[in-house]
């Protein structure tokens, strides 16, 4: 029991912190329809922050808001090229991953580690005053969840605000925001300056959490991101009332849970690929039989 | 409220699952010691580690299946599964956790630190840069004999003054070993070209700028990306006239001339040993220091060093193992 008790508290652990991306690409994908590529660069830019400021000896919370800043430069860089150059979303998002590969290397070089010694959000002083009697495992379960909640608190009050509905508006119809005298190319701006911020900061959590960077980190992160909002949005299609970001953190969790079901099945250790596509293909083959039933029934 | 209330709820469903998965896999393994092997993916020399590793533990009188049994995953070169193939680890307490490549290797660390089980790792050529030197953590190093490398050629090639070398900026064994190179080649009389890609398909551009610009030969690293199509490297440098050199026995196999390298599967058993002496409580891990392989062989590739016109000097000859080309 205890095995699974762990399992699941760590794999809970790491859908909370990986659900950021989620978050992120909710608001480019879900909400601007906006396929971007920034992510996979976003977030090694966020762990190679965070791992330089820890290292030289910064406050471990100085890091969240500092990696979040480098990430909405990012974002920025992103929706400038899109926006102001006329280049296509993808195209802009694969330049600015490409550029941010060689600006993570200068930043924190190939891998960077964390030594047990370095104080990280997870054993800093206010955290530990706090749950400082729970094990790390726990530990680092309750601050994932308290940040996820905070940002996701914070994501729903914001969609309310007038900014927050333009941003909406814009991804489902563009010129309705244009006739209200807006300009649709800004609030894409800012929308991917919010997205790549929340990835960058899920980068922050996740070298908390390994006590490293890698330049290597980024790579599968937007297929990753995307995964967990669809999971997410198929599971809750019939549910009106869970906001989206509430299905993309569950989408997160349920990802990672099915890649931690496929390593503990114990299969040819190269199969654990294959084995999860089939699991999320089961999952998203489910959640379209759900919408037929409901049409039918409706008609 | 109920948006949290479902949210919980999903979760706590979804990982039900596991309960069903994981409790059937865990009976019957109670006295044998677990093992977990975590390595970052499918490649020769790694998988050569692995395999060398189980040997070392056989060669120390212990059976698989009645005195250890292996739980071997592999992360397909991602790290975030590295991170959850760790923490699985750990929540099975595994008796040791067996990294083998830097990426796997903190990752199980980082896993271990709240259960403090040993970490025996290899395939890292620095551990005290990747900080694993310290701590509940030990293992091997395959750090390239880089000086005996350059000896080699520099008996093999004594009129040529340049050699070429690719590497991934990204790998930290890479960046390492040509810093070692640049320190090290004027003592050969040698001078290095490297060129740094950030990707595979770039390695056959590098190598053919190196030969455009006319370097005396190429030498290998233990480079994930360069290795990988090291077979055409080998085809463009063959057209040039350009002998290159190895790092390990398997690129000597594939075309190279001649590697003072390293064999994986040694080191992998020189892990296992390691690894043996900390399960049955003869030593501690926090304990022991890395190891790196002392001994290197020599391996020569007879046909390639014909049709480059190579001379193999006897002395060296007599200490060489001959490999044929396939």
């Amino acid at each position: 029991m205890n095995i699974v008790f762990d399992l699941c508290v760590s794999t809970l652990t790491q859908g909370l912190i990986y659900g950021l991306i989620a978050y992120g690409v909710y608001i480019t994908y879900k909400i601007l329809d906006f396929p971007d590529l920034t992510v996979d660069g976003s977030f090694p830019l966020g762990a190679a922050v965070t791992a330089v400021l820890l290292t030289s000896g910064a406050d471990p919370f100085v890091t969240i808001p500092a990696a979040m800043i480098a990430g909405a430069v990012a974002g920025l860089a992103t929706g400038i090229i899109h926006v102001k150059f006329n280049i296509r979303d993808l195209l802009s998002g694969i330049i600015v991953q490409t550029a941010l590969f060689s600006i993570n290397l200068k930043i924190g070089g190939s891998n960077l580690i964390i030594p047990r010694e370095i104080d990280t959000i997870f054993t800093s002083g206010p955290v530990m005053a706090l749950f400082g009697d729970l094990g790390l495992m726990y530990r680092k379960l309750i601050v994932a969840l308290v940040i996820a909640v905070i940002i996701k608190i914070i994501l729903d009050i914001y969609f309310k605000t007038k900014s927050g509905l333009l941003l909406r508006a814009v991804g489902d119809n563009s010129s309705l925001v244009t006739t209200l005298a807006k300009d649709s190319g800004n609030v894409k701006i800012v929308g991917l300056v919010i997205a790549n911020a929340l990835v960058a900061a899920a980068g922050c959590l996740v070298c908390h959490e390994q006590r490293a960077f890698s330049n290597t980190m980024g790579t599968g992160q937007v297929v990753f991101g995307l995964a967990a909002v669809i999971i997410g949005s198929t599971i809750f299609k019939r549910f009106g009332f869970v906001k989206g970001t509430t299905a993309a953190i569950v989408g997160a969790v349920i990802y990672k849970a099915c890649i931690m079901i496929a390593i503990t099945l114990g299969l040819d250790a190269n199969l654990l690929n294959l084995v999860t596509a089939i699991m999320f293909l089961i999952i998203l083959v489910m959640g379209n039989h759900n919408r037929k039933g409901k049409v039918k029934h409706h008609a | 409220m109920k948006k949290l209330l479902s949210l919980a709820l999903v979760s706590v469903l979804s990982l039900a699952c596991l309960t069903g998965c994981s409790s059937s896999t865990e009976e019957a393994k109670t006295n044998p010691y677990k093992i977990g092997i975590s390595q970052y993916g499918e490649h020769a020399s790694l998988d050569n580690c692995r395999e060398g590793f189980i040997q070392g533990l056989k060669d120390a009188g212990l059976v698989e299946g009645e005195d250890f049994v292996i739980d071997y995953q592999n992360a397909g070169f991602n790290d975030a599964t590295t991170t959850q193939i760790a923490q699985n680890f750990s929540a099975q307490n595994v008796d040791i956790m067996c990294a083998i490549a830097t990426p796997s290797a903190t990752a199980c660390y980082a896993a271990a630190e709240d259960k403090d089980i040993p970490v025996i790792f290899t395939a890292i050529t620095d551990p005290v840069e990747a900080k694993l030197d310290k701590g509940n953590v030990t293992g091997t190093s395959d750090k390239l004999p880089i000086a005996a490398q350059l000896d080699l050629i520099r008996s093999l090639q004594p009129d040529d003054d340049t050699i070429g070398i690719i590497y991934t900026e990204s790998e930290p064994n890479s960046v390492s070993a040509i810093r070692e190179y640049k320190e090290l080649a004027p003592d050969y009389g040698f001078a290095i070209e490297a060129i740094g890609i950030t990707q595979q398909s770039q390695a056959t551009q590098a190598a053919d700028t190196l030969i455009a610009k006319g370097v005396d030969c190429f030498s290998n690293l233990t480079d994930n990306n360069v290795v990988g199509v090291l077979a055409s490297i080998l085809e463009k440098t063959d057209e040039a006239g350009i002998p290159v050199y190895g790092s390990e026995v398997e690129q000597v196999v594939l075309g190279c001339v001649a590697s003072a390298g390293i064999e994986y599967f040694e080191l992998g058993k020189q892990t296992g040993a390691m690894a043996v002496k900390v399960l049955k409580g003869e030593a501690k891990a926090s304990e022991m220091p890395y190891e790196t392989i002392t001994e290197y062989g020599i391996y020569i590739n007879n046909d390639a060093a014909a049709a480059f016109a190579v001379e193999i000097p006897a002395d060296i000859a007599e200490k060489a193992i001959a490999v044929n080309a396939q």
